[in-house]
């Protein structure tokens, strides 16, 4: 082939597949990765992708001018990052955090200022003499009073379907059961479903789920129902009246599963309003490197209302721990649930 | 090649008519080279790494008109991995795809041969990154239609035959996969599978695969260096992801018959067709 041809040939070629290539590749994105290219970057991911500014009444824009005005060209990471932590931490969210090699900054409100209400020894010593199960993440016994309990600390702790089977009939004799989620802080939401399935009889709709379909805050999907069914085969399910024991530090899927069981019948929520945290944090990163995590999917419960803010105890059931009488061994929260199983109603 | 097949099998009769035999030429392959990798479902970021790839493409000329139909089929798994610019994560790619195509093909002037047509595959994979809690993934999987091109030159490198080609192909639409703005895929998992398969066009789905190799023919077996170019970039549900890599070729190529023995076969009147 004569050199020429084949040369303009492999020209047209080129550019051919060359202007196609440039024209057609979709556009991202980008920011320097310098402190204002990281403070952009990072405003404009939760402003694209975070759920809560109308529910919390954040004014990202208006934060946005504030912060940006801290930002310069000659700060330090450290500096930086303190910025960024403050910026965050506007959206008072337990959810949301941002992580670099040095520190991760977490929104401790949420928890700190409120009473712990919770000392674990203080069952464990003074309820149960120390004589109490553990299996798979749960504590469990039966109180003196014949109601059961079980201590469930974290829902990161896979709950196997033969545990709970043990666990539910060893305390079959109980007239009730307490189910204690105070400092649970959350993890995973098949655990919840697990759990709950022993304690419902039928499909049910437990709350719905909602996501962001665009960068605007108002985009949002159709709330999506979840449905739990019951454990199947032969699971033992439990039947008797319940409590949910909870407080401040109950978070994120502990605070779902509160939100669930307030709606079962023979159920009671016992104790102080959850910590809320029910939107599903996503993962981003920025240019640097750091990562960030907030929320992005709001959770509901079964009437459609928005736990973000925490669920609170059926009516009548609020109750504390009083350190007096911690000091004399009683968690009178639990004795307020189990004065609640074991007194017959009017 | 074809001669001692079938002097081997001893069967030649009916010369009435003409046998065609269409060559199987084969080619299996392995890739090295760079890549970038992009979702802004994952992270905004762009990342840079190195794409492995194994390969086995396969052509022949087609039964109803060897002459000037080819067809081809392409199978391939591919790994990339790289790193965030900040070189503190990494995120991975791996798929599978499968493509057969159906080109017509002309015989043009100096030893060149020519084909287009269309061609349709699948795309099975997934980009993941590690650091992301509730969105580590995201799928990608596809279905399309392609428009399809290939040129080959037969020549000379000395005294060595080498065949050089030209392959590339560039989906014209398809359905495909991509999940939700900021759907989680826990809420996929509970069920919500809304607006996630779309129509794909150039829009919203763009990707080209150039190849260009070339088979040194030193024997029955050749082989095969080239390079490949692929460009990938979607956008939907106001996700971007751009996979782009450029990768060295190598492996053998060669081609192959198959031939019934029982089938009588006259070696006077058999024309070979060969896929390029």
């Amino acid at each position: 082939m004569p050199y020429h041809v084949l040369r303009h040939l492999s020209v047209c070629i080129i550019s051919l597949f060359a202007s196609l290539v440039l024209s057609s590749c979709h556009e991202i994105e980008q920011w320097d990765n310098d402190a204002r290219g990281n403070f952009e970057a990072l405003w404009t991911v939760v402003d694209e992708h975070y759920c809560f500014f109308d529910d919390k009444g954040v004014d990202w824009d208006e934060v946005h001018e504030r912060y940006s005005a801290k930002i310069s060209d000659n700060m330090s990471s450290a500096e930086l990052f303190d910025v960024c932590a403050a910026m965050l931490a506007e959206l008072r969210d337990g959810h949301t955090n941002l992580l670099s090699p040095f520190e991760v900054s977490y929104y401790r409100q949420w928890w700190s200022d409120y009473p712990q209400n919770y000392d674990a020894r203080l069952v464990e010593q003074y309820y149960f003499n120390f004589n109490y199960r553990q299996v798979n993440g749960m504590t469990y016994g039966i109180l003196p009073q014949n109601v059961g309990y079980i201590y469930y600390g974290s829902f990161s702790v896979t709950l196997g379907e033969g545990n709970l089977d043990h666990v539910l009939d060893y305390l079959s004799s109980a007239q009730g059961l307490i189910i204690d989620v105070r400092d649970n802080g959350g993890g995973d939401l098949t655990n919840v479903e697990t759990l709950v399935s022993r304690f419902i009889t039928q499909e049910t709709v437990v709350g719905s789920i909602r996501h962001k379909t665009g960068p605007g805050h108002d985009d949002f999907s159709e709330p999506y129902p979840i449905h739990y069914r019951p454990a199947g085969g032969s699971h033992v399910l439990w039947g008797k009246p319940v409590v949910v024991l909870c407080n401040r530090s109950t978070y994120s899927a502990a605070n779902n599963f509160v939100s669930i069981m307030k709606y079962l019948p023979d159920v009671t929520i016992v104790g102080a309003t959850t910590g809320g945290g029910s939107g599903m944090p996503f993962s981003s990163e920025i240019p640097n490197g750091w990562g960030v995590r907030f929320s992005a999917c709001p959770m509901y419960d079964a009437k459609g209302i928005c736990t973000e803010q925490g669920v609170e105890p059926t009516e009548g059931c609020a109750v504390d721990l009083d350190p007096a009488a911690a000091l004399q061994g009683r968690d009178t929260m639990l004795d307020f649930a189990v004065a609640l199983l074991t007194t017959a109603p009017d | 090649m074809l001669a001692a097949s079938v002097s081997a099998w001893g069967e030649v009769t009916d010369s009435s008519r003409t046998e065609i035999i269409r060559p199987v030429m084969s080619a299996y392959t392995f890739e090295a080279g760079g890549s970038h990798l992009a979702d802004t479902y994952l992270t905004p970021l762009i990342y840079g790494g190195y794409s492995l790839a194994l390969q086995y493409e396969r052509w022949q000329a087609m039964k109803f008109s060897p002459d000037r139909w080819v067809m081809s089929l392409t199978v391939r798994g591919t790994w990339n991995d790289a790193d965030s610019p900040a070189r503190n994560n990494s995120m991975w790619y791996a798929g599978l795809d499968a493509r057969w195509a159906m080109l017509h093909r002309w015989r043009l002037p100096w030893g060149i041969t020519a084909g287009a047509g269309g061609s349709t595959g699948i795309m099975a994979g997934c980009m993941y990154n590690g650091r992301n809690s509730n969105n580590p993934a995201s799928a990608k999987v596809s279905w399309t239609v392609d428009a399809a091109a290939y040129a080959s030159w037969k020549t000379r490198l000395g005294r060595l035959p080498v065949t050089l080609t030209y392959r590339a192909t560039l989906p014209l639409t398809g359905v495909f996969y991509g999940v939700e703005y900021g759907q989680l895929y826990y809420e996929y998992w509970l069920g919500n599978r809304e607006n996630t398969i779309h129509w794909g066009h150039w829009g919203n789905y763009f990707a080209m695969d150039n190849q260009l190799t070339a088979d040194l023919h030193f024997g029955a077996t050749s082989l095969r260096l080239g390079y490949r170019g692929f460009v990938y970039s979607t956008k939907v549900n106001g996700i971007t992801s751009r996979m782009t890599s450029n990768t060295f070729i190598i492996g053998i190529s060669g081609e192959w018959m198959s031939l019934n023995p029982r089938k009588k076969l006259s070696v006077d009147n058999a024309r070979i067709i060969n896929a390029l």
